[in-house]
């Protein structure tokens, strides 16, 4: 009108509508908005070309309607409402209406449209409608108590289907944001655990390698990485907590890989559970192992496990020199000594099959339940 | 008239390096880095033997093997592979490849593998030797067919002692049997394993989507 609503708008910081919506409200009170605005009319006439501009600030904005709502509450309990259906009425209407026509952000009806629209604009399309639908249901519960049920219920459904319309895709963008953020949270968790997992092996390795002229350590290193980074691909980790013999002969065959710049090939048929014999018996494959990369001269060794109902019986073969049993050196007799040892302790049998040039092949076998 | 081999595998540098190897015994007559091309290729040019990676995009080494088949049921596949996976294996094996050897196979060994795959015979490394005494351990199913369902104590002997890591020469030996019979004892799990309803056999060729 005179520009006062937008005047006082912009140097509060508010959207027009609202100041309107106020002064609206305030002429239901003895015709206050009337005085109020030509008040400000007089005292804002002059610098009505130069008014300073405040951008739209929500937070002060939420600060002037509850000082508003404080005046108006103010003014209720010194008893100069004239006729409290009139300004809760004219009050809500105004409010509600400025709530759904106000300009400055985009339309509530756009909103209704266009999901994406920013939300704060559906918060107020939400509180515009139930401002309306407060304000008239007041009003005609004010004029005749004849349909007062009927009005109430038909404002709570109505207000109920604004909620629904105006927060319900709101809500479910929300909670599809937060799974989606979620499961990226949960796969760059997963992502950080593997390049820090490959840092540690695969990276290290590689550099080792560039550093390594020796054609047989890089050899051994490549090896190694290869069967551990399988290991964690393909986790051969031991299940429900049991540690299984297979495991335990792969890690003692790949220790001996490492320690003894040998290859050796592990196969299993068949499992069983790590219990005290079968422990002994991973020992004693274990020195067998050690034995042949260190004496036989092959590069590369069989472990074969076989678990059937009677026994456990692991073959530790090489392709090297051999030796004739009847004349071993002292040193290796102690070797085959202690295995043999190991092994009948626990309850098992050891058999050796050597010729020279023809490699060896020690047989460890150990009955599966004890008698 | 020496063996031609044509070669299938999406790792270059792998590639290049077998080619290099096997160039000394074998007439190299092509390679393919995927499925497509190797299939097109493979059944213009009639190769002995396909060495062909088990891990591919597009459906890996048994697409090739399933888009070869019929064309050219004379092709030989021998499958190569980094993994020592039960299913992978089982699946190549049961898609009509002769044999299965891993990456890390010497030089010599693979040679004489191919030459072997070209002579119609089967090639068991030590681990699928285990996988196939794994797989047929136990009672035998009641039903089916009890023929294909089991393995011969003798072919069990043969097996046992291929996981032990020794070579068809080693085990005939052993046996004292001629490296003739050897190999066709391993031929003859070779097609049970390719046959056979063993439960174990369906569940490992089910996981890689096999029937």
């Amino acid at each position: 009108m005179g520009g006062i609503a937008g005047g006082l708008a912009d140097t509060l910081g508010v959207p027009d509508a609202y100041v309107r919506a106020a002064f609206l409200t305030l002429l239901t009170v003895w015709g206050l908005g009337a005085v109020l605005y030509l008040g400000f009319w007089l005292m804002a006439y002059d610098n009505v070309e130069d008014r300073e501009v405040v951008a739209v600030d929500t937070g002060r904005g939420l600060g002037l309607g509850l000082a508003f709502l404080g005046l108006m509450l103010l003014l209720e309990t010194i008893g100069w409402w004239p006729n409290p259906a009139l300004v809760l009425t004219a009050g809500a209407l105004a409010f509600g209406t400025a709530a759904l026509t106000d300009s400055s952000k985009p339309g509530p009806l756009a909103a209704l449209m266009d999901p994406n629209v920013d939300r704060p604009s559906r918060t107020r399309l939400v509180l515009g409608v139930a401002l309306v639908i407060g304000g008239l249901s007041i009003f005609f519960t004010s004029i005749g108590a004849v349909f007062e049920l009927g009005v109430i219920l038909l404002a709570i459904v109505l207000t109920g289907l604004g909620i629904v319309v105006a927060f319900g895709p709101w809500v479910r963008r929300l909670a599809a944001d937060l799974a989606t953020e979620r499961n990226e949270r949960i796969r760059q968790e997963e992502r950080a655990e593997m390049a820090a997992h490959l840092h540690d092996s695969v990276l290290q390795t590689l550099a080792l390698i560039q550093r390594t002229d020796d054609p047989a350590q890089m050899m051994i290193l490549a090896r190694h990485q290869e069967s551990e980074l399988r290991d964690w691909l393909f986790g051969s980790a031991p299940l429900d907590g049991v540690d299984l013999v297979s495991t335990a002969l792969k890690n003692a065959a790949a220790k001996v890989e490492k320690d003894h710049h040998v290859r050796v090939d592990v196969v299993t048929v068949g499992d069983h559970a790590i219990d005290k014999r079968a422990a002994s018996l991973v020992g004693a494959a274990s020195e067998a192992m050690v034995n042949a990369a260190k004496h036989s001269g092959a590069d590369r060794l069989s472990l074969y496990l076989e678990v059937d109902e009677d026994a456990l019986t692991i073959y530790v073969t090489d392709h090297g020199e051999g030796f004739d049993l009847d004349a071993v050196a002292p040193d290796r007799k102690g070797i085959v000594k202690s295995i043999r040892s190991r092994m009948e302790k626990a309850g098992g049998a050891v058999v050796i099959n050597s010729e020279p040039g023809e490699g060896t092949e020690v047989v460890l076998s150990m009955p599966a339940e004890s008698e | 008239m020496s063996i031609t081999v044509y070669l299938v595998d999406d790792h270059r540098l792998f590639l290049s390096g077998v080619k290099a190897e096997l160039a000394e015994d074998f007439r190299i007559v092509g390679s393919a880095f995927d499925v497509d091309t190797a299939i097109v290729e493979i059944r213009g040019l009639n190769p002995d033997v396909v060495l062909v990676d088990v891990h591919m995009p597009d459906g890996g080494g048994i697409a090739v093997i399933e888009g070869v088949n019929e064309s050219n049921p004379d092709v030989k596949f021998l499958a190569l592979s980094v993994s020592d996976q039960a299913e992978d294996v089982i699946a190549m094996i049961r898609a009509g490849a002769r044999g299965y050897v891993t990456k890390t196979i010497e030089p010599p060994d693979l040679a004489e593998a191919v030459r072997r795959i070209s002579s119609g015979d089967a090639v068991f490394s030590p681990r699928l030797a285990g996988f196939v005494l794994d797989a047929f351990a136990g009672a035998i199913p009641s039903e089916e067919d009890p023929e294909l369902d089991q393995l011969t104590p003798r072919e069990k002997d043969v097996l046992r002692l291929i996981a032990r890591g020794f070579a068809y020469k080693q085990v005939a030996r052993k046996l004292e049997i001629s490296i003739k019979t050897v190999e066709t004892h391993v031929s003859s799990v070779l097609r049970k394993l390719q046959l056979s309803n063993r439960h174990e056999l369906a569940r490992w060729a089910s996981k890689r989507h096999i029937v």
